[in-house]
């Protein structure tokens, strides 16, 4: 893990867990596998406090543990899973547009605690919801359990690893820890559960419970007592689905973006058939039939088949070879080469990337030796049409940007240099993994300069936030509208300073999502 | 080993063409410094993105950040002590929801153990709920009271409480691993006996009662 990386992590679990578990979370991050005692003793923090860090990091699927010979159980920490946390509110977005409030609120409590039984959820979306809806209206469990099974058959949603059950528990001592097993059949299968009832609404005066011990509250005595039946059942959510799903945009967005929007509907077609059946590093999608797809086109579109066949041999002729042709039977096999589309789309980062920051010269310079591959310094200067002097300068800055880099091939054994060739190429698995690193530098740079403008601002933005009361009662009794004009003047610049990085925050996010998914599909 | 330096005249030891100088130009000068830290950039970035679903994002990303803060899963800092012990930061404290992790999915040393053992059955029995955070002041010293009672009556408690210490020590003192796992055996077979919520009262309680149910107490009276 790159330093910058592991900054961008620190950072993320003191905001979402605290120091203590920022503390052993990135010391566990640095080390690798480590023992319980080990860390205790490296972090120098207590033993109860490292275990409770523990059971949160592994709650969240942060860290999973192992056990090693004489009983020894060691604990490691998944970096990339850390990095994921960034992208949450896209994951609830993105639920959001497919599966409403109902799933949005189901994809949040999920990602919010690590793991839930279903009965948790299903109860705790209930009550959310119910309590947005209309005075005396209730939300069913039927409904959400609905929608959870639908997230579940399109693998949204995942259980986790079972505790394994145990026939014989008194022969000799307890495992001292338990190994979790999975089948890959039972990822995806439903308790049979009949969970019935409506959100309950929580009172007005159970809300103002600061101070007020729990124990002094009426209890939800019926739901406490009752055996919960899908005990030791958990489900998380399934970000490489999440993560497919957005590949799956970003393929159709670029398809409709060189042809039509037509195009583009059955690109989309294609890969929701594909959806379940095709793993998610396959280089490429399940073929499928020129029939099938015109059975399974959206119902508003209504092209005739020889069309279809049209369009579909366009796509396969097409230089970027997003889709490819395998077969002739069934009216022509299809396929969606998902390696070399993700491939494109990297390079067109790369690309947009350059122009934006050196000017359009320098893009067409790279775009010169990306697609010849290996140039010298000469015939840079012949091909792109650039003087000298500017190509020169432009090629070495890029190279110092290592966007660009340079390829000894010696003429002799000794590798004289003023007997070498140097050729400029580009390699994209490079450039790409170093503009990740860039993205994830500029994210953690981003959240301290948040945190920082927070800090400097604090007592502005109280004073806002009281000022926003203050307008809201005096609207409730009628105030004059200078009045309200002079107080609503009282925030000034600052604060919407914050508003700018914390956008700017979100936004570069989504950058680094194609590139990650580029790099980790060439490692598969 | 120097060599031959082209009679005293500066040569380079490689086609010069071929990076694209040509001969005699003037190279560019040497640079003796890092790079600036902020240096000025002749393009500047894109705008951001904006619209609806942007917005939508970044209202999420805000409230989230808000939400967490008000989760179980976010272990506050213990606070140090204060010289003076403000009334008014009793009753301010954010109230939390309990959590308890699932204890047959965790290796068996992330169970806490607690110094002392409070014996005997608790009235208010939780199970995944969770309870809240200990009662205000004279309610706690009455239930203490109560339990030291019970604790003076019971002798099996006392031994527990005994074996109890002795494991803690055992494993303070850092033993090799067999004795810890035959002490953690005791301990997780007497755990067992016991209800799930002892992880919750002893675990969150605020610093003036924790540590204070030393076994200390036992020895004095009760009264």
């Amino acid at each position: 893990m790159t330093q910058a990386e592991i900054k961008l992590c620190s950072l993320l679990l003191q905001e979402h867990f605290g120091e203590i578990v920022e503390k052993i979370g990135v010391h566990l991050i640095r080390t690798g596998s480590q023992p319980l005692r080990v860390i205790a003793h490296d972090t120098e923090t207590s033993l109860d406090q490292v275990k409770k860090a523990l059971c949160v990091l592994i709650q969240h699927n942060l860290v999973i543990y192992q056990v090693h010979k004489r009983g020894v159980v060691e604990y490691e920490a998944q970096c990339s899973r850390v990095l994921r946390m960034l992208r949450y509110p896209r994951y609830i977005y993105t639920a959001k547009t497919l599966y409403s409030d109902t799933g949005e609120l189901i994809v949040e409590e999920l990602l919010l605690n690590g793991k839930m039984t279903m009965s948790a959820v299903v109860k705790k979306v209930a009550d959310r919801l119910t309590e947005t809806m209309e005075d005396g209206k209730t939300m069913d469990y039927a409904e959400v359990s609905n929608t959870f099974v639908r997230l579940v058959d399109t693998h949204f949603v995942q259980r986790c690893p079972l505790v394994p059950a145990t026939e014989n528990s008194d022969t000799g001592p307890p495992p001292p820890a338990p190994t979790l097993v999975i089948n890959e059949k039972d990822m995806y299968l439903v308790p049979k559960l009949s969970l019935i009832g409506k959100g309950k609404r929580r009172r007005s005066s159970d809300e103002d419970a600061t101070g007020e011990p729990k124990a002094k509250r009426p209890k939800q005595t019926t739901d406490n007592k009752e055996p919960i039946p899908d005990d030791g059942i958990y489900w998380q959510a399934n970000l490489d689905r999440f993560h497919q799903h957005f590949r799956d945009q970003a393929i159709v967005s670029a398809v409709a973006n060189r042809m039509d929007q037509t195009s583009s509907e059955i690109v989309r077609t294609m890969l929701r058939m594909s959806e379940v059946t095709t793993p998610s590093g396959a280089p490429f999608t399940q073929p499928l039939s020129s029939n099938e797809i015109f059975r399974s086109l959206p119902v508003g579109y209504n092209i005739s088949k020889q069309v279809l066949d049209q369009y579909l041999t366009l796509l396969a002729d097409d230089p970027l070879e997003f889709v490819g042709k395998s077969g002739d039977s069934g009216g022509g096999m299809y396929v969606i080469n998902l390696h070399k589309a993700l491939g494109s789309l990297a390079t067109a980062t790369l690309e947009s990337v350059v122009q934006e920051r050196f000017g359009s010269r320098c893009a067409r310079i790279f775009r010169l030796v990306l697609q010849k591959k290996h140039l010298e310094q000469k015939q840079v200067e012949d091909f792109a049409m650039i003087p000298a002097k500017e190509a020169k300068d432009m090629l070495y800055k890029m190279l110092s940007e290592n966007f660009i880099s340079l390829q000894e091939i010696p003429k002799t054994p000794d590798h004289a240099p003023s007997r070498t060739f140097y050729l400029y190429t580009v390699n994209i698995l490079s450039a790409a993994r170093m503009l990740l690193h860039r993205c994830y530098k500029s994210v953690a740079n981003l959240i301290e300069r948040r945190q920082f403008e927070t800090k400097e601002n604090k007592r502005l933005l109280e004073k806002s936030q009281r000022v926003e009361a203050i307008i809201a009662s005096m609207q409730a009794t009628g105030a004059e509208e200078a009045q309200l004009q002079e107080i609503e003047e009282m925030i000034t610049a600052p604060e919407r300073q914050q508003l700018e990085t914390l956008k700017r925050n979100v936004n570069n996010v989504f950058l680094n999502f194609i590139l990650e998914l580029f790099i980790a599909s060439v490692w598969k | 080993m120097a060599g031959n330096k082209g009679r005293g005249r500066a040569a380079y030891t490689f086609n010069i063409e071929a990076v694209g100088f040509s001969r005699g130009e003037k190279l560019p000068d040497v640079v003796l410094k890092p790079p600036p830290l902020f240096p000025d950039t002749d393009y500047k970035p894109v705008p951001l993105k904006t619209g609806e679903s942007e917005d939508y994002v970044l209202a999420l990303k805000q409230e989230l950040r808000e939400t967490v803060k008000r989760m179980p899963y976010f272990v506050e800092t213990p606070e140090e002590k204060q010289d003076i012990e403000r009334y008014s930061k009793r009753y301010m404290k954010v109230y939390k929801e309990e959590w308890i992790p699932d204890w047959r999915r965790l290796p068996r040393e992330l169970m806490p153990r607690k110094k002392c053992r409070k014996a005997g059955p608790r009235s208010k029995k939780a199970t995944d709920t969770g309870k809240g955070p200990s009662l205000t002041n004279p309610a706690d010293v009455l239930k203490k009271i109560e339990e030291l009672e019970k604790k003076g009556d019971g002798e099996k408690s006392d031994e527990e409480n005994e074996e109890k210490e002795g494991g803690k020590e055992k494993s303070k003192e850092g033993d090799d691993d067999e004795e810890d796992d035959a002490a953690e055996q005791e301990e997780y077979d007497e755990e067992e006996q016991e209800e799930e919520n002892d992880y919750i009262n002893s675990y969150f309680e605020d610093g003036d009662d924790f540590g204070a149910d030393s076994d200390d107490n036992m020895d004095e009276a009760t009264y």
